[in-house]
C-alpha cells in the first residue's frame, strides 16, 4: 500500500530521537493521523490527536504476557505482575498513587493477555504531565514489599475464583492444556490454580519478571485524544529517557505439530447446559501473509448470524443458543477456537458433526463472491464503528502495536482483508482444519445437576 | 473473528459514536432527545419505552424480556429474522434490546451510509414486529437457559446479586429477575407477547433518543415514522407498592458447589437522582465503595490491605457495568432504589470474616461519616471522573434520556452544579438520613450453606487467614472485626438449594 508521509521530521531534542507523522492514505482503514516518536533508550511513543475535548487516553503497552511464563510452576505471573504495578514506588507509595488518581478523577486500570499487558489512564487532558510522571515512575522505580506481594496473591486467587464459577473458564483451561504440549499457550493467562496458590512463595520471581520485561525497548506508549504532540514528546524525553534498557530475550518453546486428534470430557458440578469447544492450531499473526486475514473471514463465514451453520443450529434446529469461533491475533501460533452451548444434551454429537460438515464444505466449495463482499463490508464497517472514544482508539492501536510495533500494521491487515479470495478461504480450510490438528473438549453437568 | 459475549440474557448494549465536538443539543422534554454530532459517521438511536418487568402478570415473569427480544432478536411483519440479519450484516449495524424493571430500550447503531434503510427496519421491528413462532420459541428458550443454566450454574456473582434482589423485594414487582423465572417463562404464549406489546409500546410510553452524524430533518423523520405510528396509550406510570421493611439483618443463603463465597448486602433507600440528597450520597458512596477503583474504603481495606478477594464496592442505585468499562449502563431508571455492597467471591474460610468486615465498615460510616479531607478528595474525584461518564455520544444520549425520565436537568450538569456547593455536613447528614446498618438483606452464595448458617447463628469469632503477616494496626482492627456481633435475625434466615431459585 502507498503511504503519504507528511513531513518526515528529525526532532532535535536529542540526537537519537525521531518523530514520524503519517497522514492517512485514502485507502487506509485507520482514519486518524498517527505520529510516532522514539526516545534514545528505545521507547516508542505513538500519538493520535483526536477530537475529544478535554479527554486523553494514555496506554502503556508491555510486550509480555502469559506467553513469557516459560518456567514450569510459574503460570499466571504476567497477570500477577500487572497487579503488583499498582503497589507503589518510593515517590508514590500505593496510597499516594491512588490519591493522585483520585484527585484527577482518572479511569485507571490494566489488563493482561497471553502476549501483552496494558496499563491505561483516561483522564483530563490538563493532567497529561501528571499522568506521564506517575506512569514513568512506576515503570522505572517500582518497589513493593514481600508482604504486599503476598497480600496481592489473595486478590489473584479471588479473580481466579470469580472466573471459575463460569464453566467457560474450565473449558478454555482444559482445551489449552490438551492442545499444547510445549508452548506457554498451554496455560491460560490467569494461571493454573496450583501455581496461584503457590504464588505467595515466589516474591523473587516477580522481581525477576519486572527486571526482564518492563523495559523501554519492550514497551510502547500510546496516547489518543486532546493533547499537543510536541508537549507529549517533551514530556516523554523528560520522564522516560532515564529508563534503562534491558537485554533479556525469552526462549519460548516451539509447539510441535499435532499429529492426532485429542479429545476429553469434563464435568461441571453445578447446573449447566453442555458446552462443546474445539481448537485447531493456526499460524501466528502476520501483516503480510494472507492466512490470518483469511481465517478471520473464514470465522465470519462459519459463525456470523448470516452463516448457514448459525442458521441451521441456532435459528432452525435451535439446538445451540451460543455458537462462535475464531483465532486471536497472536505472536505465536494460536488456536482457532470454536465454542458452542448446546440446548439439548442428547444433540452434542449432532452439533459437533454439523460444524465439521460445514468446515468440509468450505474446503471444496468456493465461497460466493457476493457473500465474501458482504463479509468484508461487515468487517470494514465494524472496525469504523469501534473507534468512538479515545480509549477505544488507543486500545485498537495498542493491539496492533504489541504485535509488530508498527502503527501501519492495522492498515496492512485491513488491506489484506480486502484481498482475501475464495481460493484463500479454501486454502486455509484445507491447510488447518484437519482431524489430526484438532482438539475437542466437551463439558457437561455432572450427574444429579 | 466472530466472538459474541455470553450474556445472561439481558442484552445490555450501549452503542457508540464519536465523542467529538457537538452542534447544538436539542434536549426537550419527553419524548425526544437529539444530540447532533456533525463530524461523526455513526448514528445511535435509542427508542425507549417506560415498560419493564414490573408490568408482567404474576404468573408470567419474563414476559417483558421476551417481548423485548421479539424486537431485539426477531423479525418484522414483512421481514424474517434471517432476512433482517442479512440486511444489517454488511453494514455491521446492530439492533438490540435492553430491558430492566421499569424501562426497555431498543438500541440501534449504524454508520450514516446506511441510515435510511436502517430506520425503516427499526421502525418495523417496533411498530409491526413479526411475532414469529420460531423466534418466540428460540427467545423463550434463551431466557429460560439464562435462568436455569447461566444464573444457577455459571455465574455466582450474578446469582448473588439476583438473590439480594429477591430478598430485598419479596412481594414487590421488582422481586424477580428481569429475565423472568423458570415457571413464568414456561407459562407465556405468543399471544401474551402480542398483547403485552400492544398495551405498552405506545405513544404515551415512548422516549426517543437520537445521536450522532445524522442529517437535517432526521429527528422529525424518526418522530413521524416511528412515534406517530405507535398506538395511543396511557402515560401514567404503574403505581409501585412501598417496599417491605427489613426485620433486622435477614439472610438468604443459596447452597451450591461454589468455588468461593459470593456476598451481596443491601437495603432499600428512598432516594433517586430526582432527590437533592442523591448528590450528597454520591460523594459518600464514592468514598465508601466506588465501583472498581481503589478510591473506595472497602476496596482498600478488604482487598488492598488484606487480600481477601478481587474487589469490594458499594452503590446507591441499581448498577450494571457497561461492558468492560467501569461505568454503569444508562437507561435503567427506577423510581425506587437501594443501597448495596458487593463483596466479590471470598475463599470460604474467610467469608464469615469478610461479611463481618463489610457490615462493620458500613456501621462505622453511618456513625462517623466522612472527615473534611475525605469529603474533599471524594468530591474532587467525582467532579473530574464524571467527565468520563460521557466519553461517547451514545452514553451522553443515555444520560439525557435518564434525566428526562427522572424529570431533572441533565445529570452530568447537575453533578457539576451541585457538588461544588456541598459541604461535609451535607454529606454526613444525608448518610444519617438514608443509610443504616441495622436492617439489612444479606445474600450469600456458598457451598455447605447449612454450616455457614450455623456459624452465623452461633456468632462465633471468625479470625481470618492471610498470605502475609498483617501489620499491628490491621491485627488490632481484625480483633474487633473477628468478634463483631453480626446479630443476624435467626427467624429471617433461610437456606435454599440453587435448583429452587427463580422457579416462580
Amino acid at each position: 500500500m502507498k503511504h503519504l508521509f507528511n513531513g518526515l521530521t528529525m526532532v532535535a531534542i536529542f540526537w537519537a530521537t525521531a518523530t514520524v507523522s503519517v497522514a492517512q492514505d485514502r485507502g487506509d482503514i485507520f482514519p486518524f493521523p498517527v505520529t510516532t516518536f522514539q526516545t534514545e533508550n528505545g521507547l516508542q511513543v505513538v500519538g493520535v490527536e483526536y477530537d475529544s475535548p478535554g479527554v486523553v487516553a494514555f496506554y502503556t503497552v508491555v510486550r509480555a504476557g502469559s506467553r513469557n511464563e516459560v518456567e514450569p510452576g510459574f503460570s499466571g505471573y504476567a497477570h500477577f505482575f500487572e497487579h503488583m504495578m499498582f503497589r507503589g514506588t518510593e515517590r508514590y507509595p500505593t496510597d499516594a498513587y491512588n490519591a493522585v488518581i483520585k484527585r484527577i478523577g482518572a479511569d485507571s486500570n490494566a489488563f493482561t493477555t497471553s502476549d501483552w499487558t496494558a496499563y491505561y489512564i483516561v483522564a483530563s487532558s490538563d493532567e497529561l504531565e501528571t499522568i506521564v510522571d506517575l506512569e514513568s515512575d512506576r515503570f522505572k522505580n517500582l518497589r513493593y514489599s514481600e508482604e504486599a506481594f503476598r497480600t496481592e496473591a489473595g486478590a489473584i486467587l479471588g479473580e481466579y475464583n470469580l472466573n471459575f464459577s463460569n464453566p467457560v473458564s474450565l473449558l478454555q483451561e482444559t482445551l489449552n492444556d490438551l492442545a499444547y504440549t510445549s508452548h506457554p499457550y498451554k496455560h491460560t493467562t490467569i494461571g493454573l490454580l496450583d501455581d496461584i496458590k503457590d504464588m505467595p512463595n515466589h516474591y523473587d520471581y516477580s522481581i525477576q519478571f519486572y527486571d526482564r520485561y518492563y523495559r523501554p525497548e519492550n514497551s510502547v506508549i500510546v496516547v489518543v485524544g486532546d493533547f499537543d504532540q510536541s508537549a507529549l514528546e517533551r514530556l516523554s524525553e523528560q520522564y522516560y529517557s532515564d529508563w534503562e534498557r534491558g537485554d533479556f530475550v525469552p526462549s519460548i518453546p516451539q509447539e510441535p505439530k499435532q499429529f492426532e486428534e485429542r479429545t476429553t470430557t469434563v464435568g461441571w458440578s453445578n447446573p449447566t447446559l453442555p458446552f462443546l469447544m474445539i481448537g485447531y492450531h493456526v499460524p501466528a499473526f502476520s501483516d503480510t501473509a494472507i492466512d490470518m486475514p483469511a481465517l478471520d473471514v473464514f470465522s465470519q463465514l462459519l459463525f456470523s448470524e448470516t452463516s448457514p451453520l448459525f442458521r441451521q443450529l441456532y435459528l432452525e434446529e435451535q439446538v445451540v443458543d451460543v455458537i462462535q469461533g475464531g483465532a486471536l491475533d497472536s505472536r505465536d501460533a494460536p488456536l482457532f477456537s470454536i465454542i458452542t452451548r448446546v440446548t439439548d444434551a442428547t444433540r452434542i454429537h449432532d452439533v459437533r458433526d454439523a460444524i465439521y460438515e460445514e468446515i468440509e464444505r468450505l474446503k471444496t466449495e468456493p465461497v460466493d463472491t457476493a457473500i465474501l463482499d458482504s463479509t468484508k463490508s461487515h468487517m470494514r464497517y465494524g472496525f469504523a464503528m469501534g473507534l468512538s472514544s479515545p480509549g477505544q482508539i488507543a486500545r485498537t492501536l495498542s493491539h496492533y502495536l504489541q504485535l509488530t510495533e508498527d502503527p501501519q500494521t492495522v492498515n496492512r491487515v485491513y488491506g489484506l482483508y480486502e484481498s482475501v479470495s475464495p481460493d484463500d478461504i479454501m486454502m486455509v480450510a484445507n491447510t488447518y482444519f484437519s482431524d489430526t490438528n484438532r482438539t475437542v473438549v466437551v463439558l457437561t453437568a455432572e450427574e444429579g445437576q | 473473528m466472530t466472538f459474541r459475549c455470553f450474556l445472561l440474557g439481558v442484552c445490555v448494549i450501549v452503542a457508540s459514536s464519536l465523542g467529538c465536538s457537538t452542534g447544538s443539543e436539542r434536549v426537550e422534554t419527553s419524548p425526544t432527545v437529539a444530540l447532533p454530532v456533525s463530524n461523526s459517521p455513526l448514528v445511535t438511536l435509542r427508542i425507549g419505552f417506560r415498560v419493564g418487568s414490573i408490568h408482567e402478570p404474576e404468573a408470567q415473569k419474563g414476559l417483558n424480556a421476551l417481548t423485548a427480544l421479539m424486537m431485539g432478536r426477531g423479525g418484522t411483519a414483512s421481514m424474517s429474522y434471517e432476512e433482517l440479519t442479512e440486511r444489517l450484516y454488511p453494514w455491521s449495524a446492530s439492533i438490540s434490546a435492553q430491558f430492566d424493571k421499569e424501562m426497555t430500550v431498543l438500541v440501534g447503531e449504524v454508520h450514516r451510509d446506511h441510515l435510511d434503510p436502517f430506520v425503516t427496519i427499526l421502525r418495523d421491528l417496533i411498530v409491526t414486529p413479526g411475532f414469529d413462532e420460531a423466534d418466540f420459541a428460540r427467545n423463550r428458550e434463551f431466557l429460560t437457559n439464562s435462568v436455569v443454566s447461566t444464573l444457577r450454574g455459571n455465574d455466582d456473582e450474578e446469582l448473588g446479586k439476583e438473590t439480594l434482589n429477591a430478598l430485598l423485594y419479596a412481594e414487590h414487582p421488582y422481586g424477580v429477575p428481569v429475565n423472568g423465572t423458570e415457571d413464568g417463562l414456561a407459562a407465556i404464549e405468543l399471544d401474551d407477547v402480542r398483547a403485552f406489546h400492544a398495551a405498552h409500546y405506545t405513544k404515551g410510553n415512548v422516549i426517543v433518543g437520537v445521536a450522532g452524524g445524522y442529517p437535517d430533518g432526521f429527528v422529525e423523520r424518526v418522530e413521524l415514522e416511528i412515534v406517530s405510528l405507535l398506538p395511543n396509550g396511557d402515560a401514567s406510570p404503574m403505581a409501585l407498592p412501598t417496599v417491605s421493611t427489613l426485620d433486622g439483618r435477614e439472610v438468604l443463603l443459596v447452597d451450591k458447589d461454589a468455588i468461593a463465597t459470593a456476598i451481596s448486602i443491601g437495603f432499600p433507600i428512598d432516594v433517586t437522582r430526582a432527590d437533592d440528597d442523591f448528590y450528597a450520597l454520591m460523594v459518600a458512596n464514592s468514598y465508601f465503595g466506588e465501583h472498581r477503583t481503589f478510591n473506595g474504603l472497602l476496596m482498600n481495606k478488604m482487598r488492598g490491605q488484606r487480600g481477601l478477594n478481587y474487589g469490594d464496592y458499594s452503590y446507591i442505585e441499581n448498577f450494571i457495568q457497561d461492558g468492560g468499562s467501569r461505568l454503569p449502563v444508562t437507561n435503567i431508571p427506577r423510581r425506587q432504589q437501594f443501597f448495596s455492597i458487593w463483596i466479590r467471591p471470598v475463599p470460604h474460610h474467610n467469608a464469615h470474616f469478610a461479611l463481618r468486615q463489610a457490615i462493620r465498615e458500613l456501621e462505622v460510616l453511618v456513625n462517623e461519616g466522612l472527615t473534611e479531607t475525605e469529603f474533599d478528595a471524594s468530591r474532587e474525584f467525582l467532579l473530574n471522573y464524571s467527565k468520563l461518564y460521557v466519553q461517547t455520544t451514545s452514553r451522553r444520549l443515555g444520560y439525557h434520556m435518564d434525566s428526562a425520565v427522572y424529570g431533572t436537568p441533565y445529570f452530568i450538569d447537575e453533578i457539576r452544579r451541585r457538588l461544588p456547593s456541598l459541604t461535609v455536613t451535607d454529606v454526613n447528614d444525608a448518610i444519617r438520613r438514608h443509610l443504616q446498618s441495622e436492617n439489612l438483606a444479606i445474600a450469600i452464595v456458598t457451598s455447605d450453606a447449612e454450616a455457614f448458617r450455623d456459624r452465623l447463628v452461633a456468632n462465633d469469632p471468625s479470625p481470618p487467614t492471610y498470605n502475609a503477616k498483617a501489620s499491628s494496626e490491621i491485627q488490632a482492627e481484625d480483633l474487633l472485626i473477628t468478634s463483631y456481633d453480626l446479630a443476624i435475625n435467626p427467624d429471617r434466615m433461610r437456606v435454599v438449594p440453587v435448583g429452587q431459585m427463580f422457579r416462580r
